[in-house]
C-alpha cells in the first residue's frame, strides 16, 4: 500500500488530502489554520488524516504542500532583512518603481512600500550596453565596499540586479561571489538566475521578492520537514509552485519566488488532471467558494499561465487588468480571473438605488443570515435558500440547520422592499447578478484571450459552484458542465495529481530573421540540460522527463509578448501571427517579428492516482420533492431531489432536478439532463 | 416603464466590461512605449444621442477629452455618413479637442438593425509631425505643432482607407509605430463593437437602449447623493504656471468652485488671456481638470458618464488660457490643466482639509527627442513624462516620485529605452532633500539623466522651475524642478519649455520638484524625521533646520529637538 498526502494551508482552514495510489480512494481532513505557526496546523491535519485512515507515516510516498507563507510574508511586511545591489545611479529602482498611483481617484493613496528600505539599497560601478558589451568594467573595490556595508547592516539576504544582466550575467555572478566572500552566511539572489528577463524594475522586483522571502521560506520548510520526520514521515516534501507544477523543498528554498501563488493553482490543476483522465482536453475551471469565484482555462490539457502578476495587489486592481498595485513578479503563475462573488457575497442597495452583490462577503463568520450566527446582511447563499435550491436540513450534510425564514426576512427588508420587488424576485435578482459577474469573468478568461468558450467543458466545484454552473454554462453557450465528486474538496486533490516542473527563461531579444536556429537550439539544449539535472536530483530518470519549448514573440516595436510553441521555429512565426489575430483581432504578416524570450518547462511526470470507479446502481430514486424557483419558468416548479451518493454509474435524470451531497448542491435546469459517468462524475448536457 | 433592477445591473456591468476590454486590447497590441507601457490612452462608449455611457480610463486627464470631442466630431462629420464598419479619426483641437498628439478613433455601433451608439478610443501618439520630434516643442501657432486631422473616415466597411492612412502617415516621423498604434486603435474599437453587439443579441435592442438611458439617471442620482455630503458654498484660489516658453510672465490662473444643489460649477474668470505660446488649455482640457477634481471627492465606485457630467459645469472665458481659440498652440495645455487641479484643491482646502493634498508636482513634465537613425535610416521619436513629489495629506506624507492628478503614466523602463533608442540613461534616482517640509512632508522628486552619443533634437515641455508646489496649513513648498544640460561640465540651466539641438556626448538632466508639506514642519513626529534621515531622503542638516529635529548617533536627541522647536 502506498499513499500520497496533500496539505493546503488556507486563511481559515488547513486541508489534508490522502489518496490511496492503487484504489484512487480519497479522504480529507480539515483543521483550523494556525497563522502564528502554520506548521502546527500542518502537523495537526497530517496526524488526524493518518490516524483516521489508519495509515502509517512510512506508507507515504510523498507529501505535497501548498502554502501562502510566501505571499503572506510579503503582504504582512514580514520579509527578511534584505539588501539590494544594482548599477550605480539606480539604487532607487524599488522606491520609484513604475512611478504611478495604484488608484486613480484617491488622494490618500500609498505606493507599495519597497521590500528593501532605501538605506539598504546600493549601487556598484559597472555598466553593460543593451547588447551585453561592457561599457564600464566591474569595479570590484566598489563591490567590496558595498559587501562590507551589507555585513555591517546584518542583512540575511541580498538581491542583485544590474542593468542589462539578462543579456550577460557575468557581472552579477562576480558581485555574488564577492558578497559571499565578505559575508558567507548571507543568501544571494541574482536577477540573471532568478528571472533573466528585460525591463529592470520587473526583474529587480522579482529578485527582491526571492531574496526577501528566501530565509522565511527556508525556515518554514525546515521546520515542517523536521516535524514530519518526528512523526515518522520521511517521504519527500514537494511544494506547489504558482505555475501548477511541484518542486522539491530544496528547489523551493533556492527559488521561493516561484511559489508565491502556491494555493490557488490547485483547483485548476485538479480540473486539468480530471480532464486528462476522462479524455477532455479543453476545460474552463470554475471554483466558487464563500468569498470569491475563480475561473481558469485549460487548453489542450495544459493550464494557461501568465507572467503578468503582482503579489499583494488590491482585490480590485486597476481598470481593465492594468494592475498597478502590489509587487510585480515575472515568474509563471496560473492565469486566473478572480472576482468577489461567492456564496457569502453580500447583496446591498447602493446610493443610486441599485441592487449590488459583493465584493464584501459575510465569509464563514458571521456567514449568511441563514447560518443564524449573527449575520444580518443577505447573501447569495440566502438567496439560493429562498429559491428552494438548498435544503435547510442538509447543509454540510446537516451540520448546520439553515434558517430559511431569517433569510427571507433579510432579503425582504434589505432588498425587496426598497426595490419594490417580491422576495422571490429579489432573491432571484441576487443570484442573477452574481451569475452575470461570473459570466464576465468567463468572458475575460476565454473570449478576451482569444478562446471560444463554446468549445470548452465547464468544470464546476467549490461549495457554491455546482448550484450556479448550469445557468452559467447556458449563458456562455457552453454545452457541457462537469461536476466532480465531492466538489467542496476537489481543489485539494489537485495537489495529488500534479507533475514536477521547472521553468527556465533565456532572454533573446532580436528579430526572428536574425535568430540563428543553432543559437536557439543551444539555448534550449542548455536549459534542458539544467532541467534534466535538476529533476534527476529529485530522483527522476531521464525517460520520465519531457520538455515543453516555447517562445515569446511580438511585432517589432510592441512590448507585450505572446507565447507560442517553439518546437519548430518556422512554424512559431506563423503561430505567432495566428495567436495575435486570436487575441487582438488582427495580425500583420508583413511586419517584422521579434523574439523576446525562449522558455523551457521541464516536466517530470508523476503517475496519477487511479480514479475510483463507481458501480452501476439502480435507476435513480427521488429522495424528496420540493418547490424550486426557475426563472425560465417564471415560477416555482415541483422539483425532484436526488441523493448523489445513491446515484450509480450510468444513472440519468432530467431537469429540473436537485442533486444533494455533503458539501454541495447541484442544480439541473429544465431542459437539461444529468448523467453519472463510471467514476461518479456528474455531467450536465442540454 | 423602467427596467427590472436585475436586468439593469446585468447590462450595466456588461457595458463597463466592454470598455474595459477595449482598454486591454489597445494596451496589449499597441506599438509605442507611450501607449503600450505607459498607458496614455482611454476608451469610451457613447449612445446614439452622443451622450457618454461607459468609459474605460487608463488616464483621468481624458475624463473631459472624449466627452467634448466625440459629439462634436460625429456631428461635424454627420452621423448619417457613418455606416457599419466605418470609423472616423480626428485630433482637431478646436472645437472640443485637446492637443494634437491625442488622436481619437470613433466607430458607430450598429446592432439589431439600428444605431446603438459609438465606441471610441483616444491615444497619445508619440509623434504627429510639426516642428520638433515627439511633437512637444514650444511654438507660436497650432499649425506648427503637427498635423491637424478633422474628422475623416479612416476605416470604411471594415477596411482601412489607404489614401487617408497614407496622407496621415506622410506627416508623421515615427511611421512604423504610428501605423501600429492606429491598427491597435482599430482593433480596440472592433472589440467594443463586437461586445456590444453580443449584448444586444442577448437582451434585445430595446432593453439595452433602455438600460443605457436608466444608467445615466442612476449615475446622476448617485452623484447628487454624493455631492450632498460635501459642504456647499463657493471657494476660490489662484496660482500660476511659471512662464509660457517665450516670455517669463507667469501665466495667471484663477478658479472659483461652487458646490450647490445643482451640482458643482467651476469658473475660471480672471485667468490670463491666451498666449502665443504653448500653455493654452482648450475647454475640453480645462473641463477634464474639473471632472477629475469632482471624481476625487465622491465614491470611487461611482460610474462616469453623462449622468455625472450633467452635474459638473464649467464657465471658462473664451480666448483665455483656460479656453483658447484657434490658432493658439495647445501642446502645453496639459501643464495648465494639471496646475488648475492643484488650484482647485487649494480652493477646497479650507472647507475640506481632510480631502485634498498640499501642492503636488502638477506638471506633465515631458521629455521628447528624436532623429534619424543612421543605421536604419528610420526616424525615431521618444516621449516620456516624469513623476515628482505628491503633496502631504492630513494624515500621511506625500508619496515620493509619483504621477499626480489626471496623469498616471508609467515610466519607460531603462532597458527598453536603451534597446529601442540611441540614448543611454545615466541615472534614475530620488532627489534627496526635495521634500516640502510639513507635519506630513511632501514626496521627493526624481532625477533622470539622458546621455546622447550622436546629435539629437530634444524638447522639454514642463514647468515648476521657478517655484515649487505650495504647502498647506503651515507646510512649506517642495523644492523646485531643474532642467540642466551637461551637469558634470558647464551645467547650463535649460528653460522648462524649450527645444534644443544636442551634440554627441551631451547629457540632459531632469530633477523634478518635490511635493508641498502639510501642517507646520515642527509638528512632524521626530521618529518620522529620523527614518527619513536613516533612509537619506532628508539630510541631518535639513532635519535640524527645517524640522527642528536633532539627530545624534542615529537617534533622536529629545532635549536638542525640544530646544530647536522652542
Amino acid at each position: 500500500m502506498s499513499f500520497r498526502l496533500g496539505v493546503d494551508i488556507g486563511g481559515t482552514f488547513t486541508d489534508a488530502t490522502l489518496v490511496d495510489e492503487e484504489t484512487g480512494a480519497v479522504r480529507i481532513a480539515k483543521v483550523a489554520s494556525t497563522p502564528s505557526d502554520p506548521s502546527a496546523g500542518f502537523m495537526e491535519a497530517t496526524r488526524r488524516i493518518l490516524s483516521e485512515a489508519g495509515v502509517e507515516g512510512g506508507a507515504l510516498r510523498y507529501v505535497v504542500h501548498a502554502t501562502t507563507v510566501a505571499t503572506n510574508s510579503i503582504i504582512e511586511g514580514k520579509v527578511a532583512r534584505a539588501g539590494f545591489v544594482t548599477t550605480e545611479g539606480f539604487r532607487d529602482l524599488l522606491e520609484i518603481a513604475r512611478q504611478v498611483r495604484p488608484t486613480l481617484y484617491d488622494v490618500h493613496f500609498e505606493k507599495p512600500r519597497p521590500l528593501v528600505p532605501r538605506n539598504l539599497c546600493f549601487g556598484v560601478r559597472e555598466r553593460l550596453e543593451p547588447d551585453g558589451a561592457v561599457r564600464v568594467a566591474l569595479e570590484e573595490g566598489s563591490v567590496r565596499e558595498v559587501a562590507t556595508r551589507l555585513r555591517d547592516e546584518r542583512v540575511e539576504s541580498v538581491a542583485v540586479c544590474l542593468l542589462h544582466a539578462y543579456v550577460d550575467g557575468e557581472h552579477e555572478r562576480r558581485v555574488g561571489e564577492i558578497i559571499r566572500e565578505v559575508c558567507p552566511e548571507v543568501l544571494v539572489s541574482l536577477s540573471s538566475q532568478v528571472a533573466p528577463e528585460f525591463r529592470e524594475y520587473l526583474r529587480a522586483s522579482t529578485t527582491v521578492i526571492n531574496a526577501g522571502i528566501q530565509p522565511v521560506v527556508a525556515r518554514y520548510l525546515e521546520s515542517i520537514e523536521a516535524r514530519l520526520h518526528e512523526a515518522g514521515v520521511d517521504a519527500e516534501l514537494l511544494v506547489m509552485q504558482s505555475s501548477g507544477g511541484v518542486f522539491s523543498s530544496a528547489a523551493a528554498r533556492s527559488r521561493p519566488v516561484f511559489m508565491v501563488e502556491s494555493g490557488p493553482a490547485a483547483g485548476v490543476i485538479a480540473a486539468a488532471s480530471l480532464g486528462e483522465a476522462l479524455g477532455l482536453a479543453d476545460l474552463i475551471s470554475f471554483d466558487m467558494g464563500g468569498t470569491t469565484a475563480k475561473v481558469g482555462l485549460i487548453q489542450d490539457g495544459s493550464a494557461k499561465v501568465t507572467k503578468e502578476y503582482q503579489v499583494g495587489a488590491a482585490a480590485r486592481a486597476g481598470i481593465g487588468g492594468l494592475a498597478l498595485s502590489g509587487y510585480p513578479v515575472r515568474t509563471p503563475v496560473i492565469d486566473l480571473v478572480e472576482i468577489g462573488a461567492g456564496g457569502g457575497s453580500i447583496a446591498w442597495i447602493d446610493s443610486g438605488g441599485l441592487l449590488r452583490v459583493g465584493p464584501q462577503s459575510a465569509g464563514a463568520d458571521p456567514g449568511p443570515v441563514c447560518y443564524s450566527r449573527g449575520g444580518e446582511e443577505p447573501t447569495v447563499t440566502d438567496a439560493n435558500l429562498v429559491l428552494g435550491r438548498l435544503n435547510p436540513s442538509y447543509f454540510l450534510g446537516g451540520e448546520i440547520e439553515l434558517d430559511a425564514g431569517a433569510a427571507r426576512a433579510a432579503i425582504e427588508e434589505r432588498c425587496a422592499v426598497p426595490l419594490g420587488l417580491s422576495v422571490v424576485q429579489a432573491a432571484h435578482g441576487i443570484v442573477e447578478i452574481a451569475n452575470a459577474a461570473m459570466v464576465n469573468a468567463l468572458h475575460l478568461i476565454s473570449v478576451q484571450r482569444g478562446y471560444d468558450p463554446r468549445g470548452f467543458v465547464l468544470v464546476a466545484f467549490g461549495g457554491a459552484g455546482p448550484a450556479q454552473a448550469n445557468a452559467l454554462a447556458r449563458e456562455a453557450g457552453m454545452p457541457t458542465v462537469l461536476v466532480p465528486t465531492s466538489p467542496g474538496i476537489f481543489s485539494a486533490t489537485g495537489l495529488l495529481s500534479t507533475d514536477l516542473k521547472r521553468d527556465y527563461t533565456a532572454a533573446m531579444l532580436r528579430r526572428v530573421d536574425a535568430l540563428e536556429p543553432a543559437e536557439a537550439e543551444a539555448a534550449f539544449a542548455r536549459m534542458e540540460a539544467e532541467g534534466r539535472d535538476a529533476l534527476a536530483r529529485e530522483g527522476l530518470a531521464a525517460e520520465e522527463v519531457s520538455f515543453v519549448r516555447q517562445i515569446e514573440m511580438r511585432y517589432v516595436g510592441q512590448s507585450y509578448e505572446l507565447t507560442v510553441p517553439a518546437d519548430d521555429l518556422d512554424a512559431a512565426v506563423g503561430g505567432f501571427h495566428a495567436a495575435h489575430d486570436r487575441a487582438y483581432g488582427f495580425s500583420a504578416e508583413q511586419e517584422p517579428v521579434e523574439v523576446v524570450n525562449l522558455r523551457l518547462t521541464a516536466v517530470g511526470r508523476i503517475a496519477k492516482p487511479q480514479l475510483a470507479r463507481l458501480e452501476p446502481g439502480k435507476p435513480p430514486a427521488e429522495r424528496a420533492r420540493r418547490p424550486v424557483y426557475f426563472a425560465e419558468s417564471g415560477d416555482f416548479l415541483d422539483c425532484p431531489v436526488y441523493d448523489r451518493y445513491a446515484l450509480g454509474a450510468g444513472a440519468e435524470l432530467a431537469g429540473p432536478a436537485i442533486v444533494e451531497e455533503f458539501d454541495s448542491t447541484i442544480v439541473v435546469h429544465p431542459g437539461y439532463r444529468a448523467r453519472i459517468d463510471d467514476y461518479g462524475n456528474l455531467f450536465i448536457h442540454a | 416603464m423602467t427596467l427590472d433592477p436585475i436586468t439593469f445591473e446585468v447590462i450595466r456591468n456588461a457595458l463597463v466590461a466592454a470598455t474595459d476590454e477595449m482598454v486591454l486590447a489597445l494596451r496589449r497590441s499597441a506599438y509605442s512605449t507611450n501607449i503600450k507601457t505607459r498607458s496614455d490612452f482611454s476608451c469610451a462608449f457613447f449612445d446614439a444621442e452622443l451622450r457618454s455611457v461607459a468609459q474605460g480610463f487608463a488616464q483621468p486627464v481624458h475624463l473631459g477629452s472624449m466627452v467634448e470631442q466625440v459629439p462634436k466630431a460625429v456631428l461635424e462629420y454627420g452621423p448619417e455618413n457613418l455606416g457599419p464598419g466605418d470609423m472616423i479619426v480626428t485630433n482637431e483641437p478646436f472645437p472640443g479637442g485637446v492637443h494634437l498628439n491625442d488622436i481619437s478613433l470613433i466607430a458607430p455601433v450598429h446592432a439589431g438593425g439600428r444605431l446603438l451608439g459609438y465606441v471610441t478610443n483616444l491615444a497619445h501618439h508619440v509623434d504627429v509631425g510639426g516642428g520638433a520630434p515627439a511633437s512637444i516643442g514650444a511654438f507660436r501657432e497650432v499649425y506648427q505643432e503637427g498635423v491637424i486631422i478633422p474628422p475623416v473616415k479612416v476605416v470604411e466597411a471594415g477596411r482601412l482607407v489607404p489614401d487617408v492612412f497614407r496622407l496621415l502617415l506622410a506627416q508623421i516621423r515615427s511611421k512604423h509605430e504610428t501605423a501600429g498604434d492606429l491598427r491597435a486603435q482599430v482593433a480596440a474599437n472592433n472589440t467594443g463593437v463586437r461586445r456590444l453587439q453580443a449584448l444586444v443579441e442577448r437582451h434585445g435592442l430595446e432593453t439595452v437602449a433602455q438600460a443605457m438611458e436608466e444608467l445615466l439617471d442612476y449615475t446622476e442620482r448617485r452623484t447628487r447623493a454624493e455631492l450632498a455630503k460635501l459642504p456647499s458654498g463657493t471657494f476660490e484660489a489662484d496660482g500660476t504656471v511659471d512662464n509660457d516658453g517665450y516670455t517669463e510672465d507667469p501665466v495667471y490662473l484663477r478658479v472659483r468652485v461652487t458646490i450647490g444643489p445643482e451640482g458643482v460649477r467651476f469658473d475660471t474668470v480672471g485667468s490670463d488671456p491666451q498666449r502665443r505660446a504653448p500653455v493654452n488649455s482648450t475647454y475640453a482640457q480645462t473641463y477634464s481638470a474639473c471632472a477629475y477634481a469632482v471624481k476625487c471627492l465622491v465614491d470611487p465606485d461611482l460610474p462616469v458618464n453623462d449622468g455625472f457630467y450633467r452635474l459638473v459645469r464649467l464657465d471658462a472665458p473664451l480666448g483665455s488660457v483656460t479656453n483658447c481659440t484657434a490658432p493658439s498652440p495647445v501642446v502645453g495645455g496639459w501643464e495648465t490643466q494639471t496646475r488648475l487641479n492643484d488650484i482647485i484643491f487649494k480652493a477646497l482646502s479650507d472647507a475640506m482639509p481632510d480631502r485634498v493634498p498640499a501642492g503636488t508636482k502638477a506638471m506633465m513634465c515631458h521629455a521628447g527627442f528624436g532623429g534619424v537613425d543612421p543605421e536604419t535610416g528610420e526616424y525615431y521619436c521618444f516621449l516620456e513624462t516624469f513623476a515628482g513629489g505628491y503633496g502631504g495629506r492630513i494624515g500621511s506624507d506625500g508619496p515620493d516620485a509619483v504621477q499626480t492628478h489626471g496623469q498616471n503614466t508609467e515610466n519607460a523602463p531603462v532597458e527598453e529605452t536603451e534597446r529601442g533608442y540611441p540614448v543611454r540613461v545615466e541615472c534614475l534616482e530620488l532627489v534627496e532633500d526635495s521634500d516640502g517640509p510639513g507635519r506630513f512632508r511632501g514626496g521627493l522628486g526624481l532625477r533622470k539623466d539622458y546621455r546622447f552619443d550622436r546629435p539629437t533634437t530634444f524638447s522639454i515641455l514642463a514647468d515648476r522651475d521657478r517655484s515649487g508646489p505650495w504647502g498647506l496649513f503651515g507646510g512649506l513648498p517642495g523644492r523646485k524642478a531643474e532642467y540642466v544640460l551637461n551637469p558634470d561640465r558647464e551645467g547650463r540651466r535649460l528653460g522648462s519649455k524649450t527645444t534644443l539641438e544636442i551634440g554627441a556626448g551631451d547629457v540632459v538632466s531632469y530633477r523634478t520638484c518635490g511635493g508641498g508639506g502639510y501642517g507646520p514642519p515642527h509638528e512632524r513626529d521626530p521618529e518620522r524625521v529620523l527614518r527619513d534621515v536613516i533612509e537619506r531622503k532628508v539630510s541631518a542638516v535639513r532635519a535640524r533646520e527645517e524640522y527642528g529635529v536633532a539627530i545624534v548617533d542615529g537617534r533622536v536627541d529629545e532635549a536638542g529637538t525640544a530646544r530647536l522647536r522652542e
